[in-house]
């Protein structure tokens, strides 16, 4: 009888419920949250529910030394997660975004491109705000990137510049990303006024199959070329674009855009949201991490709207003018900002059908991004 | 004569490929002492060389030969099968300069002295992968070593000076700064950064803007709206409106002239790209393709049963 209870004492040391700690409850309680948000509100469900589960996954209180956690070496968990480490997720995920993405409005309409250049502005504001909080450098960078509204990216860069600060940025990146329309149409509509809200712009030219094909080569090359360490991020989007456009591997690019993406996004999701361990992630540094995403994402949209402005004071022909409520898609959330754009655009013309164009920064800002990637790896790294 | 070029050829290329299959390419010389700063597994105090990997992968040794002696590459080999030869990424092996490589694995057949170069010889036999000079001047106790060009420690380049022996451990600094630790240095508020990397930015999306205005939106206006015709003195061949004009006339002499005239000018037209053949946002029916499929893999496919 004493070596039943004994082993019974002995069975209940290695459950959760006494190996439970507040954090994991709190932990868990947010993955819950996450889930309960992607079904009900359809905030990128794709993402959130994996995430949400792989938060709850992570927390459950255990025994350590079972080999069985994600930090643990050598566990299933571990091992999945090392295309989180290794960095080798975001770029088949940008393999998936390249074979699904039309940059038909981005080659009709070029100059729309330098939006996305300027909504990038989030990723370096939230940087100097990150290095006056008093995080190191390489931290600045990697929270910086969240401005970019791009979740492999910032998983990316966070892999290789801040590995311990990855599951506060990637949950951060996700859940902005999940909040563009929250977030962005306030600040939309408190910088343009009624007048610039109705401007339309003229439809976008139709764009030839050979100019969809060398667009991805030409787009590659000289993006490359100038920022090498992109070369994962921005090689496998270009690759997967050339794919979906050369008409001849249709089997690769649905497979790139499909099986492939669900996969690698199941894989990522599930071990980003198991890696938010609640003594690694309920900490000062995540909540202040949080707030400059919030605020990265503020900037970024703020940037992209002034900068249309800007540009508007420079063209001369009121047909040529664009509406500043495309501004907010030069970050690279595709294509949710440019659906921001279309619905802000309609709820004041419902004739003023914004998407094509917006969709032009927003393919953009997926490029910008991965730039701006590069560069801080190169700096920072 | 041909074929004994041939298989010469081919022989240098396998052998090449096996110099190389395991990239000892990336394997180096990287220390050297002639002196006994070591203490091997018999307790003997000997000299020693160290070889490092260089590459993020793990390279086999087993094969390779060292050696003193620029005339004799296959002095000391490394035996193959062991898992010591093995060497991780950006790890280290120490051998032993004994003299006696009967000893084990990790002992050479030579001893090491100053004013001679080690060798590391790939499994070939022939080709040298790296080597390192032990300068004659070399004080007492102390090394001849490689350091690395940077901080990313894949080129390495041999320091003229002599150093204190670092047996298994990176040559060099091993405090070398990140280039976060080198921008909290000189770039303490981050604003030379920003400044540096909007630029970029800006430059790499507009040089892709100026790129695809010039590849293609700039040829898709002019064809939207083509210069209208200059008119030349006629030359022969040129199909101009005066071209034009003649052949309507000439052709009017033989029959109704509306109609020449209509397709010569539709020649004209035709022959100077003046027409648009391709409008925009108009829908057209695609043609039919003239491939039916009918050897196609799918059409040898059993239907799912509903």
């Amino acid at each position: 009888m004493e070596q039943i209870i004994s082993s019974l004492q002995q069975f209940w040391q290695y459950t959760g419920f006494a190996n439970c700690a507040w954090a994991n409850i709190a932990m868990i309680a947010i993955g819950i949250t996450f889930i309960t948000v992607a079904i009900l509100k359809e905030w990128e469900p794709l993402l959130l529910v994996p995430i949400g589960f792989g938060m709850i996954l992570g927390n459950i209180p255990m025994f350590p030394g079972l080999n069985i956690g994600i930090y643990e070496d050598g566990s299933v968990l571990n091992i999945l997660y090392q295309g989180v480490r290794q960095g080798w997720y975001p770029p088949l995920i940008f393999l998936g975004i390249g074979a699904m993405t039309d940059f038909s409005a981005l080659i009709s309409q070029p100059r729309l491109i330098l939006i996305g250049a300027a909504a990038q502005m989030g990723i370096f504001g939230a940087y100097l705000l990150a290095l006056l909080f008093g995080f190191m450098p390489n931290e600045a960078g990697a929270i910086g990137i969240i401005g970019g509204a791009d979740g492999p990216t910032a998983i990316f860069l966070s892999s290789k510049l801040a590995p311990d600060l990855m599951g506060a940025i990637a949950v951060s990146a996700y859940s902005y990303m999940a909040l563009v329309p929250v977030i962005q149409r306030p600040i939309m509509l408190a910088l343009t006024t009624k007048k610039e809200r109705l401007m339309k712009m003229p439809a976008p030219r139709a764009v030839t199959q050979k100019e969809k094909i060398i667009f991805p080569v030409i787009g590659f090359i000289t993006t490359a070329f100038i920022v090498p360490s992109g070369l994962p991020l921005l090689g496998m989007l270009f690759f997967g674009n050339l794919l979906k456009e050369s008409g001849v591997t249709r089997r690769l690019a649905e497979t790139a855009r499909g099986p492939l993406v669900d996969v690698i996004t199941i894989l990522i999701g599930i071990t980003v949201g198991a890696s938010t361990q609640a003594d690694k992630f309920l900490t000062g540094k995540s909540i202040l991490i949080f707030g400059l995403g919030l605020l990265s994402f503020v900037i970024a949209t703020t940037c992209g709207v002034c900068f249309v402005k800007f540009i508007n004071l420079l063209i001369r022909d009121p047909k040529k003018k664009i509406n500043p409520l495309i501004g907010n898609a030069g970050v690279s959330a595709v294509p949710d900002a440019a659906r921001v754009s279309e619905v802000a655009g309609r709820e004041f013309d419902p004739s003023n059908h914004l998407l094509m164009h917006a969709m032009g920064p927003n393919v953009a800002g997926v490029i910008g991004s991965a730039v701006a990637a590069g560069i801080l790896l190169s700096f920072l790294g | 004569m041909k074929r004994k070029l041939i298989v010469s050829i081919v022989a240098f290329l396998v052998a090449s490929a096996a110099a190389f299959s395991q990239n000892v390419i990336d394997l180096i010389v990287a220390e050297a002492a002639p002196d006994s700063t070591q203490i091997d597994t018999y307790g003997r105090m000997s000299g020693w060389i160290e070889i490092y990997n260089t590459s993020l992968g793990t390279v086999n040794l087993g094969g390779c030969y060292l050696t003193d002696d620029r005339n004799d590459l296959k002095k000391s080999l490394i035996p193959t099968g062991y898992t010591v030869a093995k060497i991780g990424p950006r790890q280290s092996i120490l051998f032993y300069g004994s003299g006696r490589g009967e000893d084990g694995l990790l002992y050479t057949d030579f001893t090491i002295e100053r004013g001679e170069t080690i060798y590391l010889v790939s499994n070939d036999g022939r080709t040298i992968v790296d080597s390192l000079v032990i300068p004659s001047t070399l004080p007492q106790g102390m090394s001849a070593q490689k350091l690395p060009v940077d901080n990313k420690g894949i080129k390495y380049y041999q320091d003229d000076k002599p150093a204190d022996p670092t047996p298994g451990m990176r040559n060099g600094s091993q405090n070398a700064e990140s280039g976060s630790q080198r921008m909290a240095r000189t770039d303490p508020h981050g604003f030379i950064l920003t400044i540096v990397a909007v630029t970029v930015v800006f430059s790499a999306l507009a040089i892709l803007w100026f790129l695809f205005w010039l590849l293609f939106e700039r040829p898709a206006k002019m064809k939207a709206n083509p210069k209208p015709a200059k008119v030349k003195k006629a030359k022969a061949g040129d199909s101009n409106a005066e071209v034009a004009a003649a052949i309507a006339m000439a052709l009017d002499l033989d029959s109704n002239g509306d109609v020449y005239a209509a397709i010569a000018t539709a020649l004209h037209l035709y022959f100077n790209d003046a027409i648009h053949d391709n409008e925009s946002f108009v829908v057209t029916i695609k043609q039919p393709s003239t491939n039916t499929g009918w050897n196609e893999k799918t059409q040898t496919f059993r239907r799912m049963p509903r």
